[in-house]
């Protein structure tokens, strides 16, 4: 099969064949092609199966809108189901393949379903499926899923790149027809910066498929020129390929730009953009779609939307038969029948559904006024066509008009409501567009070229006139007013075979009026019942013609019946352009310590802790389970030394004269008297009385803090502190900035810690106890120089410092630690040991820290100070949380020494069951201490301070585990803090 | 022991494209400056004393004399010094300059600091930059805090074909992968 229905003309490029394969037949076509001009100019005419009744299906338009003309395109995991035929633009190479069909195209099995219409009419699954009610999920699903449906995912990742973008403008110009490009031309010479977007690959819309003339050339020509003198101004970006999908607030726009779906292979280049375009004014210039009249048998391959025929032969020289018939309500369908003629087509027939001849019909063609089309035949492409007065014409294409719908779209994701106007039997935008909208041509029901041009020059002029600019007046090309009257005609009424509504999603007439008769007749009702109006092409075609049927059932007009609300995306956005480069750990930034790369020369395993990789535990040679690294590390670090990088945590240095008062405030205990050189534990309340975070927080100078929060509420800590300073106490003078990332800090803990650190801290600064006690701090240099800060605080228990140095210093900075502390035996821990340490120490963490758990559960009741005000202390004395019974954070050790203990086990009494009723707090921590040689845990109990040496159950139902346990001091080691004052 | 030796974020990144270049900047010394409040004039008069300036307004920059600091306007009550590292402090340096009239903390070793310059540069930076950089827009010297690829950035225009990008030094691979990835993507 060759191209046997390519005719002369058309906007192709025919010094350049490319070929092609549908259902493995290779075919040929041309640069400029889309496949489903291709497919046409090859004489294809049944390209799918229909959704429900797998009846054969053809092309029926010639853009976006299409129903039909589904297919897979390209193979494996580049595969892309339901890609539009329609708007697939040709290239050498492309491999497609027709959809929803068992066995070949022309003789699906399924088919059978179309005679099994009678019990598949709306909604019958919801009625026929009901019982036996276990069928449901095992049996009826899955058998209607496999049998209905469109194309098939490859169920491979996408090999595809995608990438996302910022766009801003003056106006964005959406839509590049006559009045788009007449806008672009008006806003872009008075200086404004202009995005011209359009879905095509060839700007120009309407003007390049049809004959009118404009500027006295020809309508393609003039858009050529019109797109040459765009292309070569600075202040204009061109977009074809680019579909703008939603409006959004503020003038944001989302826009989809294909870059190399046009292409065989994207060589590593994103396939698709996603764009959000900023724009001050948005001119809407999106044209409008050609609907469909619902009559008898009107699906079949060969009847397709009138205006869409006409684009075949005019823009791509693809003749959809050779002897064609044109059923039209209006004057269009007219202008079509002699733009076919002209191209040679025999015309067979005109049917026009009003009673008077608009306009002179091409010779030979039968004129039928007043009457309509009632049946067809011809099963896998149209034969004939039979007329209300009787009459059958055989013909192989059937071009209908039933008027055009202005693509009111984006108009609405705002919640406008369009409005109907009879004239154009349509509806118009109304008069609450997204802020900074304008629409312009047919998409404002301007349906005439003259008219297209005058209002996209209009509206262009006064949005940049609004926006300041001096708009140039330029002469309006000329171009006619042609004949566009229309008349009121949705739907053949007769009793006669199935009248389709929706191809797409094969909805009837009858389907309408079934809607109906069971009371969903509110049209969002209707749309879920039948599911007009759903999938790829969201009723484009379909719409109106539902809700004229659904109207007349009523009894009332169809502005009263209403749309359906326009929701983005305009067209089908792929999930992954959705995604753009988020995809595996792009998805979200990691962060690093400047230790890390040392830490993985160790073969560090790393944990995520939110944003950050922290090193875990440090696996030795010969070590198998993890614990074996886990507790060799915590028992160097009580025996001799460990050093742990805990940059992590959160920074902020404080400066200013009331800083020490803002402490004062933020912290429930006092901050006001601490002096210069010390540093100090502080717990911080959220204003209902509840703890929010812990932290150190040293005092440099006499206005000078730095404050550590928890690595978890770094940014949360900082922004509460901001909400503080600005919005509480904007009249104190203090002054935040953060330094988490400014220094890399190290514990360095262990009783050999401070002998470490004597041969790291140059030699003039006096580390020993008397000198340097417990939690001083102060600034020191180290390494012959290096600034750095020296803290004396523990989280271990044991005698230990942090040290921190500028983060450029970080790297160098560990390894020199773990040089020097080589006669130590220094061992770099992790955030288990870390943990194991700290829980044997019974300090809290985020575990216990748990935004439910106030001070006094805590067992720091002392630490809010009744002395001052902060945030927080007034709602801490709400009598709920200052019950006798109230929780409070004990140890806890398993009665038999060798059981383990799990986290989130919840605490009963011995002589209770394990139910809710009898929880009394639940374990926060566990942890094996290599220590004591057993498992230990923290947890909240109520009244836990008088039941030390009490046994309670720990029933942990998730894991199937209940144990039992004793209440004992958190305070596993060193509980009079002696280690960490030596 | 020897001296600690530096290391920078990136190892001195630099990468060339179609005309577009990506360098990390390493020689870069960083204080934020924050007014007393209520002592606003003074701060103002030791810059212009010091420097012969005006302390910039948030989004914008300027530069004192060659070798001297480059001002930058963050945000109210505070801006950013940039200026050539040396061998002393560059709190001290500052604090030399401008006594105690304001309140300055070092961020020299906060962020990574990466320049995109060439003429494709606002075309990569399309990508990940949801601020318009046209140069009617943003015009050299301006200076903006924005978020690329969920990661905070200070934008900062040295160049009608020239931009200074600062991130987080902890996130710096992430952050240079999303502005190589910018690069890559456009070619």
């Amino acid at each position: 099969m060759s191209q046997t229905h390519r005719i002369d003309g058309g906007l192709l490029d025919r010094s350049r064949a490319l070929r092609f394969t549908f259902n493995g037949t290779s075919l040929e076509g041309y640069a400029g092609d889309t496949l489903a001009s291709a497919l046409i100019a090859n004489g294809v005419k049944l390209v799918g199966r229909s959704f429900k009744y797998h009846r054969p299906r053809g092309i029926f338009t010639a853009g976006s809108e299409e129903p039909n003309a589904l297919v897979t395109l390209r193979r494996d995991g580049h595969g892309e189901p339901n890609t539009r035929a329609t708007v697939t633009e040709l290239f050498d190479g492309l491999v497609a393949s027709s959809q929803n069909h068992r066995g070949p195209l022309r003789y699906d099995l399924m088919a059978v379903n179309d005679y099994l219409a009678p019990f598949l009419s709306a909604g019958f699954y919801y009625k026929t499926f009901m019982w036996p009610k276990a069928f449901w999920e095992k049996l009826y699903e899955p058998v209607i899923r496999s049998s209905a449906g469109l194309g098939r995912l490859s169920g491979k990742a996408d090999p595809d790149i995608y990438d996302k973008g910022f766009l801003h403008c003056d106006i964005l110009i959406i839509g590049a027809g006559p009045a788009g490009l007449c806008a672009a031309l008006s806003a872009a010479r008075s200086g404004a910066r202009v995005i011209l977007a359009d879905e095509d690959f060839r700007f120009g819309g309407r003007l390049n498929t049809e004959t009118m003339a404009v500027a006295g050339t020809s309508g393609a020509d003039w858009a050529q020129q019109a797109v040459a003198e765009l292309a070569s101004m600075d202040n204009v970006r061109l977009m074809p390929r680019t579909t703008i999908y939603g409006a959004y607030d503020h003038g944001i726009y989302g826009a989809l730009e294909r870059r190399t779906d046009h292409l065989a292979e994207s060589a590593g280049k994103p396939r698709q953009v996603l764009w959000r375009i900023y724009s001050k004014r948005a001119i809407l210039c999106a044209g409008a779609t050609e609907r469909s009249i619902a009559f008898g048998n009107n699906d079949r391959p060969g009847i397709m939307l009138a205006g869409s025929v006409r684009a075949y032969a005019n823009r791509w020289a693809a003749l959809p038969g050779k002897r064609i018939a044109v059923f039209t309500n209006n004057d269009d369908g007219w202008r079509t029948a002699s733009d076919l003629a002209a191209h040679g087509a025999d015309i067979a027939a005109i049917v026009d559904t009003r009673d008077r001849a608009p306009l002179e019909a091409p010779a030979g063609a039968t004129v039928a006024m007043g009457a309509y089309v009632t049946d067809t035949k011809g099963r896998h492409g149209l034969k004939s066509i039979t007329l209300s007065n009787g009459t059958t014409i055989e013909c192989d294409c059937l071009a209908v008009s039933g008027g055009w719908s202005p693509n009111v779209h984006l108009t609405c994701h705002q919640r406008d409501k369009p409005q109907w106007r009879d004239d154009i039997a349509g509806f118009v935008p109304g008069p609450d567009l997204p802020v900074g909208m304008r629409v312009a041509g047919a998409a404002n029901g301007a349906l005439t070229l003259a008219a297209a041009l005058r209002e996209g020059h209009e509206q262009a002029h006064a949005a940049a006139e609004e926006l300041g600019f001096k708009p140039a007046s330029i002469a309006l090309p000329a171009a006619e007013d042609e004949a566009v009257e229309t008349s009121a005609f949705f739907h053949v009424k007769a009793d006669g075979p199935r009248a389709w509504i929706d191809l797409q999603n094969d909805v009837t007439a009858k389907d309408v009026k079934l809607s109906h008769q069971e009371g969903f007749r509110s049209v969002e009702h209707l749309k879920r019942y039948t599911t007009l109006g759903m999938a790829t092409d969201q009723g484009k075609t379909a719409n109106l013609l539902g809700l004229s049927v659904m109207a007349e059932c009523n009894g009332r007009s169809i502005p009263e019946t209403g749309t359906t609300i326009f929701r983005p995306p305009y067209t089908p956005v792929a999930i992954g352009a959705l995604a753009g480069r988020s995809r595996g750990k792009a998805f979200r930034p990691t962060r690093l310590t400047t230790s890390h790369k040392s830490a993985e020369e160790r073969d560090a395993v790393f944990v995520e802790a939110g944003q950050w990789l922290r090193a875990q535990w440090f696996p030795e040679k010969g070590e198998t389970h993890w614990r074996e690294s886990v507790d060799r590390e915590a028992v160097r670090v009580r025996e001799s030394v460990g050093i742990c990088d805990v940059t992590t945590l959160g920074k902020i240095d404080i400066q200013g004269r009331d800083a020490a008062e803002f402490l004062n405030r933020v912290y429930s205990n006092g901050f006001a008297k601490l002096p210069v050189g010390k540093v100090r534990y502080g717990l911080m309340l959220r204003e209902d009385g509840m703890v929010m975070d812990d932290g150190t927080t040293a005092r440099l100078g006499e206005n000078h803090f730095v404050m550590t929060t928890t690595t978890a509420n770094a940014v949360s800590v900082f922004r509460h502190l901001e909400f503080c300073r600005q919005c509480l106490w904007p009249g104190l003078d203090v002054h935040l900035i953060s330094a988490t990332e400014q220094w890399a800090q190290f514990a360095v803990a262990g009783p050999h810690s401070r002998d470490l650190l004597r041969k790291v801290v140059d030699p003039e600064f006096d580390l020993s106890n008397e000198a340097f006690p417990f939690m001083a701090c102060g600034e020191v240099t180290v390494f012959d120089g290096t600034p750095s800060r020296l803290f004396r605080i523990s989280f271990s228990g044991e005698l230990a410092y942090e040290i921190a140095v500028p983060a450029r210093y970080g790297d160098a900075m560990i390894r020199a630690l773990m040089d020097v502390g080589e006669e130590f035996g220094v061992v770099p821990y992790g955030t288990e040991a870390l943990s194991v340490l700290r829980i044997e120490k019974g300090h809290p963490v985020a575990n216990e820290l748990c935004g439910q758990t106030t001070a006094r559960d805590l067992g720091l009741e002392r630490m809010v100070s009744k002395k001052k005000d902060c945030i927080g202390n007034t709602l801490s004395e709400r009598s709920h949380l200052n019950r006798e019974d109230g929780l409070a954070l004990m140890g806890f050790a398993p009665v038999m020494r060798n059981e383990h203990l799990s986290a989130g086990a919840h605490f009963t009494s011995r002589d209770k069951p394990a139910t809710t009723e009898n929880d009394e707090g639940w374990m926060t921590s566990v942890a094996y201490s290599p220590t004591l040689g057993h498992s230990i845990g923290l947890g909240f109990i109520a009244r836990g301070r008088d039941r030390v040496g009490e046994i309670v159950q720990a029933a942990d139902p998730l894991r199937g585990k209940t144990i039992e346990v004793r209440i004992v001091s958190p305070h596993f080691v060193d509980p009079e803090g002696e280690r960490q004052r030596a | 022991m020897p001296r600690l030796a530096p290391s920078s974020p990136l190892n001195g990144f630099r990468q060339e494209f179609d005309r577009l270049e990506i360098t990390e900047i390493t020689d870069l010394a960083l204080v934020s400056i924050a007014s007393p409040q209520g002592r606003e004039a003074e701060l103002a008069s030791a810059v212009s004393g010091a420097y012969g300036i005006a302390l910039p307004p948030v989004g914008s920059s300027v530069e004192a004399d060659a070798g001297e600091p480059r001002f930058l306007g963050l945000q109210p009550g505070q801006c950013f010094a940039l200026f050539e590292r040396q061998d002393e402090g560059p709190v001290d340096i500052i604090a030399r300059k401008l006594s105690d009239a304001g309140y300055y903390t070092d961020q020299s070793d906060s962020w990574a600091v990466l320049r995109v310059s060439g003429t494709r540069c606002r075309e990569a930076l399309e990508r990940i930059c949801p601020l318009d950089l046209h140069p009617q827009t943003f015009v050299t010297g301006a200076v903006a805090r924005t978020v690329m690829e969920h990661l905070g950035v200070i934008i900062f225009r040295d160049g009608e074909d020239s931009f200074l990008l600062l991130s987080a030094r902890s996130s710096a691979p992430s952050f240079l992968h999303a502005v190589v990835t910018s690069a890559k993507n456009i070619q």
